[in-house]
């Protein structure tokens, strides 16, 4: 009851107007205008139409549940070592990193030509020509695959970290532990099973972007058929009309395979419970876990690894000019390439950072006074974070689409404030789930102290709420700015063409198969929000250096 | 300041900058004068650096000398624009359209011009337009199958060619017999752009052209023959795949992509329109310099790529100021100008002044740029490419 | 100073009232008691005079100082001051900040600064303007804590149960400097606490709050 009160607050309604609303909106417009029998006829007629939609669901699947795994097992065996800290901070830099920059660097580190290969030819393997291996686009999907459960594993630790919260996790360990149990398997038996139960919706959204996702799907997919995804993109970008149409119906098949997506989640989180409990029940004891941890260690470590190549790999490539085979480092860097990267780097960059800046600051102006206001309700904060939530666990495309039918309605297509707003619906769930626990989270009798000090509540919370939230308003402003930077599609639907930023560059270079040009637009990817994460935690460690209690 | 004396002062300084005077100057200068000030949005391919680089002079000249400001919208492919405008075009904006002008040819050219999508016809009453080899040139006049009509300008043309590494290709194979000669005994080092992708359909053009008996037959709308006449380029396909890159199971997919993969060394050709580009290329440092090109003995596949500009274009005085300079012996030179980015001109070089010659006169040609090519080979029918299109995919798509 | 009054308060939580309708009067430089068990509404009643009361409780009656009624003034504009039971000093400000912050406003950065320094003097604090308030004793927050309310200039003390977190010599000493203020400055003072210790030193009235039946 006290909640529905909440969300009549302006401040509230507010967010459902940037966010859920249009989403729904873009949906129903999108069914209005994609249910077409004769459409959806020469859709299933494409050729290789099959094999597009298996692709796109057994990489989807199988990256999901990889991810899930090794997610849990990483969580495990760092909070069970004690360094939960540090697998953050090393995480960060992956999570920070857009799906589009790590696929062109993986794609740059995997394929026969890539750093890879070059690390070990031609020393190792004799090859002097790079080898003619189908491994990167391969038709199987397996470097679709990695590139996923490389991101999403970053995603899930962090959902799984958030979670932590919510549980009585040391108490569970130690409780374990007096029964015999080593750390490892305590912690997936007592402490992963409530967890589990806490990451459905993010679990939800990693399977529907699994299954929907282009970002990824562009660089390292298979080609012949692509995944259902591309496919789709390049429907929408035939000059075709005919063929149009058949994205517009694709688009809701696209739903139909998300809302299995979110059903398959369920049943896969329902599954892992199950299974840890199956463990927990069956008494099983290990004197010695340390061979467990290594290999699982080593796992998490390649794949570490791998993710800082790729970042590597970008580097490498966009400022290189000739990078023949097998040699390690490019035969020839002068400095007029710094001036080919920076002419066509600056051009997206001041677009990209103005999205990205205004973004994070409307976002956090509209996410602190309705944080505000469910400062005291958990309950509350929960409903607006799933209806928050929901543009992620739609198929980017289906409501895209109809977002971009109604701002042409509108006429506002092609302008910033339409891209603007295409970026808010996806920086707004991320700024809740940050900064509304961190305002719950601040003690209220520090405003009530202030206000038995006489202090006006305007002056109250700019001199006792504002500080006390620094670092986390920190935090969600480089968050938000890396969710602007990464996001490609809504720039694509909602900027006509007419907004480029670094995504959509280099998705289209990615597409051409220009991976030089991809590689340069995917600097200013990688770049920019690991310079703003960095600046954040500097700025957020330099304010109250000096004091203890000031949260994190 | 706003005073008559200054608007006449300004219009002084900028009368040597307008230009040459011809039958329709008044027109001309009127075109100019509503142009001034606008913002011409340029919808075009924006997946190579010197096209780019280019493409920024152009928007710095035209500032400078007409006030137009030229925004390079790039577009991973021009048919991106097109839907735009069809989607403008269903959602009833009539006016204020999201393009202004676009680089185009062929079916995306055909796809506007049959649905009545594009302004015009304008190309021919531009002042530069005289200097176009319309007559020596049949590519400039027929674009496809389709009669330009005017719609659009011509800005460059150039004739499908083949690039390879020196080093491994001794002897230049002429025909499509001796290429799938050489393919079978390189295997994984040879490969062609994805159909449909632009350079892809071409090559597909291309080999159907040297394979076929009767090349007359090709010209005509295709029809229930289609099987019979192309099964030879499926019988050479389906050979060549076994032995080509990745055994045809992955293609380039793009122009750029495969030259991308000549310069790391996965792959040891590439295919081009442009007979410089490799040239080009070698100059900039993005491909090593043994580099060889051939055309094939049947002839080379010409294409000419055009500027258009749609019916809801919001600009399209300034647009016409844009295409016009870009038709300027002096933007044409540098064009072909292998240092920015060495695209034959559509200029009838017979036809310009002393003046203007010098600008050609002075370009060098690299080492790996053919001569002009002896002869041509026009486009087949539009409709031979959009049914190879589908039965290339739904034959090597599975 | 003027007296603090209640007249006829009775809490309400969901519709359930909490204990019996209260009246008191607390005399400048007086020091009234209120014990009673844990749950019956003393923290309530302090919130109640304060003007923070949650909004699923409800009160009626109503309070004064002197013949002015608070009930319906703001928060700020109340002029109580409240200490509770931990001492709450801002983290982010430093201890001379903190103090700052309760000082009224008025007259320059240096006199400001100075009064700061008199008044931490005054406690045996002295020096202590740069310090980080979470590396300061327990002893030693309240101490901050007390002066921080103090140089707010309040018109009536209310005490919620505020030495309860401290060692017993600490708790004697803070005490004693509490009432003694209290005293110095003519207050009215209300004390929450279960401790009868503080109701020994306190010399007051002492009010039992009974749970309403």
């Amino acid at each position: 009851m006290m909640s529905k009160t909440i969300i009549a607050r302006p401040a509230v309604l507010l967010l459902f107007c940037v966010s859920a609303l249009p989403a729904l909106a873009g949906l129903t417009a999108a069914f209005w205008v994609g249910l077409d029998p004769a459409a959806m006829s020469r859709v299933v007629a494409t050729p290789g139409i099959g094999l597009s939609i298996a692709s796109s669901f057994w990489t989807g699947s199988v990256a999901t549940v990889l991810a899930l795994l090794l997610a849990h097992l990483a969580v495990a065996l760092a909070v069970s070592g004690n360094w939960q800290r540090r697998l953050n901070a090393l995480i960060l830099p992956l999570l920070a990193m857009p799906h589009l920059a790590i696929g062109i660097g993986l794609a740059l580190v995997l394929a026969p030509s890539g750093v890879l290969l070059r690390l070990l030819s031609p020393w190792a393997t004799g090859f002097e020509l790079p080898p003619d291996w189908l491994i990167v686009n391969d038709p199987a999907g397996l470097s679709l695959l990695a590139g996923l459960v490389l991101k999403e594993t970053c995603f899930l630790v962090m959902a799984l970290g958030a979670a932590l919260g919510q549980v009585p996790a040391a108490r569970l360990q130690t409780l374990s532990a007096t029964m015999g149990y080593g750390p490892l398997k305590s912690w997936l038996a007592t402490v992963a099973p409530a967890l589990q139960q806490q990451i459905r919706l993010p679990l939800a959204a990693v399977f529907v972007f699994g299954i929907s996702n282009v970002e990824m799907a562009i660089p390292l997919g298979p080609d012949l058929p692509p995944t259902f995804s591309v496919l789709l993109w390049r429907w929408f970008t035939d000059p075709d009309p005919a063929i149009h149409a058949q994205a517009y119906a694709g688009t809701l098949l696209l739903f139909v395979g998300g809302i299995a997506a979110i059903l398959a989640a369920n049943f896969i989180g329902g599954l892992a419970r199950k299974l840890l409990r199956a463990s927990a029940e069956s008494g099983a004891r290990r004197n010695t876990e340390w061979p467990v941890r290594r290999l699982i260690a080593a796992v998490l470590a390649s794949g570490f690894i791998l993710g800082l190549l790729s970042i590597v790999a970008i580097g490498l490539r966009a400022f290189s000019r000739q990078w023949r085979f097998p040699a390690l480092l490019p035969d020839h860097s002068s400095s007029d390439i710094w001036t080919d990267v920076a002419a066509l780097s600056a051009s997206v960059a001041t677009t990209t950072l103005a999205l990205a800046a205004a973004t994070a600051l409307l976002g956090v102006a509209l996410v602190l006074p309705a944080a505000e206001r469910c400062k005291q309700s958990a309950d509350a904060r929960r409903q607006i974070g799933a209806w928050l939530f929901l543009p992620l666990l739609l198929p980017q495309m289906t409501f895209l689409f109809g977002v971009q039918v109604l701002l042409i309605r509108m006429r506002i297509d092609g302008t910033f404030i339409a891209v603007l707003w295409s970026h808010l619906i996806f920086a707004l769930p991320y700024l809740w789930g940050l900064l509304a626990p961190a305002r719950a989270a601040i003690d209220p009798r520090f405003d009530q102290v202030a206000a038995t000090l006489g202090v006006s509540p305007a002056k109250r919370w700019l001199t006792v709420t504002a500080p006390l939230l620094a670092r986390s308003t920190l935090l969600a402003l480089a968050l938000a700015v890396s969710v602007s930077v990464a996001l490609y599609l809504p720039t694509l639907f909602a900027g006509a063409g007419r907004i480029a930023t670094a995504a959509s560059e280099a998705a289209a270079a990615a597409g051409s198969g220009n991976l030089r040009l991809a590689a340069a637009h995917a600097i200013l990817l990688a770049v920019i929000p690991l310079c703003i994460f960095a600046i954040a935690y500097a700025t957020g460690s330099l304010l109250f250096r000096h004091r203890r209690g000031v949260p994190r | 300041m706003r005073t008559p004396g200054w608007k006449l002062l300004v219009a002084l300084l900028l009368l040597p900058l307008a230009p040459p005077a011809g039958a329709e100057t008044d027109d001309w200068h009127a075109v100019v004068a509503e142009a001034r000030g606008q913002t011409v949005y340029f919808n075009a391919w924006g997946g190579d650096l010197a096209i780019n680089h280019y493409i920024e002079w152009a928007t710095t000249r035209l500032h400078d000398d007409y006030a137009v400001e030229l925004r390079h919208v790039r577009v991973s492919d021009i048919a991106e624009s097109v839907s735009r405008i069809i989607a403008e075009r269903s959602a009833g904006r009539d006016h204020g359209g999201s393009v202004d002008l676009m680089w185009i040819n062929g079916e995306n050219f055909a796809a506007l011009k049959t649905a009545g999508l594009l302004y015009g016809p304008w190309a021919r009453q531009l002042p530069n337009a005289r200097y176009i080899n319309w007559e020596g040139n049949p590519s400039t006049l027929i674009d496809g199958s389709l009669e330009t009509q005017g719609y659009e300008l011509p800005w460059g043309t150039a004739a499908l060619t083949f690039f390879f590494d020196k080093a491994r290709v001794a002897r230049k194979p002429m025909n499509p017999a001796d290429l799938l000669n050489w393919i079978e005994q390189h295997p994984g080092r040879f490969s062609y752009p994805q159909p449909p992708s632009f350079l892809g359909s071409a090559f597909l053009k291309q080999m159907l052209l040297a394979l076929s008996p009767d090349k007359e037959r090709l010209y005509a709308p295709a029809g229930a023959d289609f099987a019979a006449l192309s099964s030879p380029l499926w019988h050479w396909l389906d050979r060549a795949h076994k032995s080509m890159w990745r055994s045809g199971r992955l293609f380039p997919r793009s122009g750029p992509a495969q030259r991308d993969l000549l310069a790391v060394g996965e792959l040891d050709w590439m295919l081009s329109f442009n007979p410089a580009e490799a040239s080009r290329a070698i100059r900039q440092g993005e491909l090593h310099n043994n580099i060889g090109a051939l055309q094939l003995d049947a002839g080379a596949l010409a294409n000419s790529h055009f500027l258009a500009i749609p019916y809801n274009s919001t600009a399209t005085a300034g647009a016409r100021v844009v295409a016009n300079f870009f038709a300027s012996p002096e933007a044409q030179a540098r064009k072909a100008d292998e240092r920015y980015w060495g695209d034959p001109s559509v200029l009838d070089l017979a036809s310009l002044d002393a003046q203007e010659r010098r600008y050609f006169d002075v370009l060098d040609t690299g080492p790996a740029t053919l001569p002009p090519a002896e002869h041509y080979l026009a486009e087949p029918h539009a409709s031979w490419t959009t049914l190879l299109e589908q039965a290339w995919l739904n034959r090597y798509v599975r | 100073m003027m007296a603090l009054s209640i007249d006829k308060l009775s809490l309400c939580i969901n519709g359930q009232v909490l204990f019996a309708p209260l009246s008191l009067c607390v005399e400048p430089g007086s020091i009234t008691s209120i014990i009673g068990a844990s749950g019956v509404g003393k923290s309530s009643l302090l919130d109640f005079l304060c003007g923070i009361l949650p909004p699923e409780i409800t009160a009626a009656g109503s309070a004064r100082i002197g013949n002015e009624d608070i009930g319906n003034l703001p928060p700020q504009a109340r002029g109580l001051g409240r200490l509770f039971q931990e001492p709450l000093l801002f983290p982010h400000l430093d201890v001379a900040g903190n103090l700052l912050f309760g000082l009224r406003r008025g007259n320059s950065r240096r006199e400001r600064r100075e009064r700061v320094a008199a008044a931490l003097a005054s406690v045996g604090l002295e020096g202590f303007e740069q310090r980080d308030p979470m590396t300061l004793s327990g002893g030693q927050q309240a101490r901050v804590a007390l002066l921080r309310v103090l140089l707010a200039e309040p018109r009536a003390l209310l005490l919620d149960e505020p030495f309860h977190s401290l060692d017993d010599d600490n708790r004697r000493l803070v005490r004693d400097l509490v009432f003694a203020k209290a005293k110095q400055r003519d207050l009215p003072t209300l004390l929450v606490t279960h401790d009868q210790e503080d109701v020994a030193a306190a010399c007051g009235a002492v009010i039992q709050l009974q749970a309403h039946v």
